[in-house]
């Protein structure tokens, strides 16, 4: 007894070893064209190859970063002075323009360029509230950058997720770095104190609107989203979170799982590796070799196999024929 | 015992033979569709308030009566004639635009219209796939039942994409075709260009007259392979011109235009000549009846409809709503989605299709009238729009006028893709202009173009209507024939589910047949064979189990054989 069931164990870990070599054998494969490659360059060739990568990574990441500093130097000038302009303009707006012309009611505020504040709350206190908790600015980014760390999105804000204790009193000063619509839209809150349970800050950029809210009193958490045709969809969505936050919200980039998913399959998409005729010979030919000793390695895994099978059932072949004779 | 039951089984198996073979010589009864089983709409969408349909003005602006089910919303139309900026923000607020949507300043020529125009255009997914849930964002219906994504121009909106939180109705703005954009000759026109939208796009101004490269914008033609890269997503694009040539004109996107242009990126633009005090309507949204047409086609005509046909793949329009990552609808339009095995499957008129069409494309005419009519091909292939009951002529093709003395009267017009002509349709009861009052059909006369999907009645099949034709809440009028349209104003239709004919009698002759009572052929024979098995399979147990006796039998038979040639022998 002791014995077959060692010898199904070692079947079954020779199985395993069969199926594991042959899953490898992909990878392995891809692996011996890496490394076919790398000594098909010469060595200085390949230093390039490598230093070519690595400093066009950098030299990419660096003039980015340039680009990013440069462009967030100047933008920030930009916001700086956009922000002034804008705080100057909102407040001018609020109690000049905006309140003769373009002032709806408390709840909502729209200058003339479609800068808007809606359901902002600066003094009521939710019910469940004694007082205000804490004062807190929060300031949240906008753009189509920020979608970079997210693959397969094409918006993002810069955080995915604040955090705030209950009660807090929060101010967002929302700086949209595009140069389209973006808007700053937060769903669930209590709605006697907030039309349709909504605050929204919506701006054209590169432009900054600030609003604020107070925040129940209860864990919870709030989706915060652009609601701009397929701009949630595509990334841009986050979610406040009220002291212990209550349900996470699905399908924001990096937080929460997507509920769901597209499917997935690799391309056959050109190499560099592929590209001279030289080279892909000798990768055909070193496909041909790998191909062949993992098709031996499969051969001879089968048949080790299959001696097994045949030792183990010696026994009850002796034991039919022991049957037969005894019969 | 057994015997017993041979027998019981055997007579069940004569009586079911029997019935098989009687079901053969009947068919099935008809079933009727219960109208209640149906998901009817309201003909006309009762959301619209018929004040809309009146005669008004709105902030100095005159707005003609439109008496259609769907007319244009009043307030749109004082939006784009003041332009955005020069409304009060109560009727600002009653658009859903965007408070900069379109900036009209400066009398430069001080003809007493504005010369600075400013449009901006957003760029806006229809009926796209969500990671949420498993439906599409925002819906927008051609037809009952029919969403296909699409992409449009939108005039700049403020606010959600849907009509409000719990819906996933998309705001009345964005929508197909993409808005008309009407400038007038000489006007220092920017249309500057938003991508709101998650691909790069452009604008490419077919026919107007636009500066190849302008000197503050750079390159402007709209096309990434002659003048200018592609707009990426977030990013902002003027494109500015003066045009100096009046005319029905076009614009589309011409980043991979294959596909873009039939996304929906297409739309109508239509210079029209200078003249004093010329506020033109700058947009008309959805297409259409120009509830405030300009001064030239004032003096000349009583009324004006522009006529959007455009046309979209059914594969194509579902690649927005299989995935939702951009990198995968970007592989499959770009690398995998190919044209020239395509076949265009929906057809609308103003972005809808019949029976929609009869909600806001309707022309309504009466006798004695000069109606100009803009038509526009978006669509892939060559149409031929045909007019019941008239003759129309041609006024313009592609913006240009034909020579007056040459002009010609036809009853079906040709038009490529991209093509735009002018008609002149008279009202006048001469048996050639027109043969008198009706409910005159205007449809493409291909005949898938009366199709959507395949099923007709639909495609972008709309009526010139008379209003003696026209019925409550501006639906033509056809009950007076017995004529009922209900059965369009469900999805059931278009899913094909609903037996078209069932109702042309009392027994529904042409209806839907039940299932077959009895059993089909096959499912016969082989019932047949199996009854036909447990016989002989029973004939061989009786032989078994009666083996004994049946030795006996045979024993006695070979002993009464053999007996008497014993006994001879």
């Amino acid at each position: 007894m002791a014995k077959t069931t060692t010898i199904t164990f070692f079947l079954v870990a020779i199985l395993a070893l069969n199926s594991n070599a042959m899953a490898q054998d992909q990878a392995k494969k891809t692996d011996e064209h890496d490394h076919h490659d790398h000594s098909g360059h010469t060595m200085s060739q390949d230093k390039h190859d490598h230093s070519g990568h690595s400093m066009s990574q950098e030299s990419g990441s660096a003039v980015d970063h340039a680009g990013e500093h440069g462009g967030t130097t100047e933008e920030d000038h930009g916001h700086d002075h956009d922000i002034d302009h804008s705080a100057h303009d909102t407040q001018a707006t609020e109690h000049g323009d905006m309140h003769h012309h373009h002032h709806m009611d408390h709840d909502h505020m729209m200058d003339h360029e479609g800068t808007m504040i809606m359901g902002q709350n600066l003094d009521k206190l939710p019910s469940s509230c004694k007082s205000i908790s804490e004062e807190v600015e929060i300031t949240v980014r906008a753009g189509r950058k920020y979608s970079k760390n997210f693959p397969g999105t094409a918006f993002a804000f810069d955080k995915q997720q604040w955090n705030v204790k209950p009660c807090a009193k929060v101010t967002f000063h929302f700086i949209n770095e595009d140069s389209i619509r973006h808007q700053f839209m937060m769903h669930g809150l209590p709605k006697y104190l907030y039309k349709y349970g909504m605050f929204h800050l919506e701006v054209t950029g590169p432009k900054t609107v600030s609003g604020t809210i107070i925040v129940p009193g209860t864990d919870d958490t709030f989706l915060v989203h652009c609601d701009i045709s397929h701009h949630m969809e595509k990334g841009m969505k986050a979610q406040l979170v009220v002291g212990k936050g209550g349900e996470d919200i699905p399908s924001i980039p990096g937080l929460t799982p997507y509920n769901l998913t597209d499917r997935y399959e690799a391309e056959n998409l050109p190499k560099a590796s592929d590209k001279s005729s030289n080279k892909a010979e000798k990768n055909l030919i070193s496909m041909e070799m790998t191909e062949f000793s993992s098709l031996n390695l499969k051969n001879y895994g089968m048949m080790l196999m299959g001696i097994l099978i045949g030792l183990l059932s010696i026994p009850l072949f002796k034991k039919i024929s022991f049957r037969k004779k005894s019969d | 015992m057994p015997s017993h039951f041979f027998i019981v089984l055997l007579t069940l198996c004569m009586t079911l033979s029997a019935t098989i073979a009687q079901a053969v010589s009947k068919l099935p009864e008809t079933i009727k569709v219960d109208p209640s089983a149906l998901t009817a709409e309201p003909m006309c969408d009762p959301k619209i308030s018929p004040a809309w349909r009146e005669a008004q003005e709105i902030e100095g602006v005159k707005i003609a009566a439109s008496p259609g089910c769907n007319p244009d919303n009043p307030a749109w139309i004082a939006a784009a004639v003041k332009g955005t900026n020069n409304i009060s923000m109560d009727t600002l607020m009653k658009t859903g635009l965007s408070p900069d949507a379109i900036i009209k300043t400066d009398d430069l020529d001080g003809d007493g219209d504005p010369d600075r125009i400013v449009i901006k255009l957003e760029i806006m997914e229809l009926n796209g796939r969500s990671p949420d849930f498993p439906g599409i964002i925002p819906t927008f219906d051609i037809a009952p039942g029919i969403q296909p994504g699409a992409w449009v121009f939108a005039p700049k909106t403020s606010g959600m994409s849907t009509e409000n939180f719990e819906s996933v109705r998309a705001n009345p703005l964005l929508r197909l075709p993409s808005p008309v954009i009407r400038v007038e000759v000489g006007d220092i026109v920017q249309i500057v260009l938003e991508n709101t939208h998650y691909f790069p796009h452009s604008i490419h101004l077919h026919g107007v007259d636009h500066p190849f490269s302008h000197g503050e914008h750079g390159g402007q033609d709209g096309v990434p392979q002659t003048s200018e890269v592609e707009l990426m997503p977030g990013e902002r694009r003027v494109y500015q011109f003066q045009a100096r040539q009046s005319g029905t004109m076009f614009y589309h996107c011409h980043v991979q235009t294959h596909t873009h242009l039939a996304m929906g990126l297409a739309g109508m633009i239509i210079v029209e000549e200078n003249k004093p005090n010329n506020w033109l309507q700058t947009l008309n949204i959805g297409g259409g009846h120009v509830r405030h047409p300009s001064v030239a086609v004032r003096e000349q005509f009583d009324q004006e409809y522009d006529l959007h046909y455009h046309a979209m793949d059914k594969e194509l329009s579902e690649i927005i709503q299989k995935y939702n990552d951009p990198r995968l609808i970007a592989r499959e339009m770009n690398q995998r989605y190919d044209i020239t095995d395509s076949t265009e499957d929906y057809f609308t008129l103003n972005g809808l299709s019949f029976p929609y069409t009869l909600r806001e494309s309707l022309i309504i005419v009466e006798p004695d009238q000069k109606v100009k009519l803009r038509l526009l091909n978006s669509g892939g292939e060559l149409i031929a729009v045909h007019t019941h009951g008239h003759h129309a002529t041609i006024t313009h093709y592609d913006g240009v006028e034909h020579n007056p003395m040459a002009q010609i009267m036809r009853d079906v017009f040709d038009m490529a893709p991209a093509q735009r002509i002018d008609l002149k349709l008279e009202t006048v009861n001469d048996g050639k202009h027109s043969y008198g009052e009706g409910d005159w059909l205007i449809h493409d006369h291909r005949e898938k173009g009366i199709t959507t999907n395949g099923m007709a009645e639909g495609g972008s099949m709309s009526s010139i209507v008379y209003k003696s034709y026209l019925g409550e809440h501006g639906m033509p009028k056809v009950s007076h024939f017995g004529i009922d349209l209900s059965e369009y104003f469900t999805k059931e239709f278009y899913e094909r589910r609903y037996p078209i004919w069932q109702d042309l009698d009392e027994w529904a002759s042409l209806g839907s047949p039940a299932g077959q009572i009895g059993f089909d052929a096959g499912t016969q024979t082989s019932l047949l064979n199996a009854l036909y098995g447990l016989l002989i399979g029973l004939f061989l147990y009786l032989i078994f189990a009666k083996r004994e006796y049946i030795k006996q039998c045979a024993t006695a038979m070979a002993s009464r054989l053999k007996g008497p040639k014993g006994g001879n022998q």
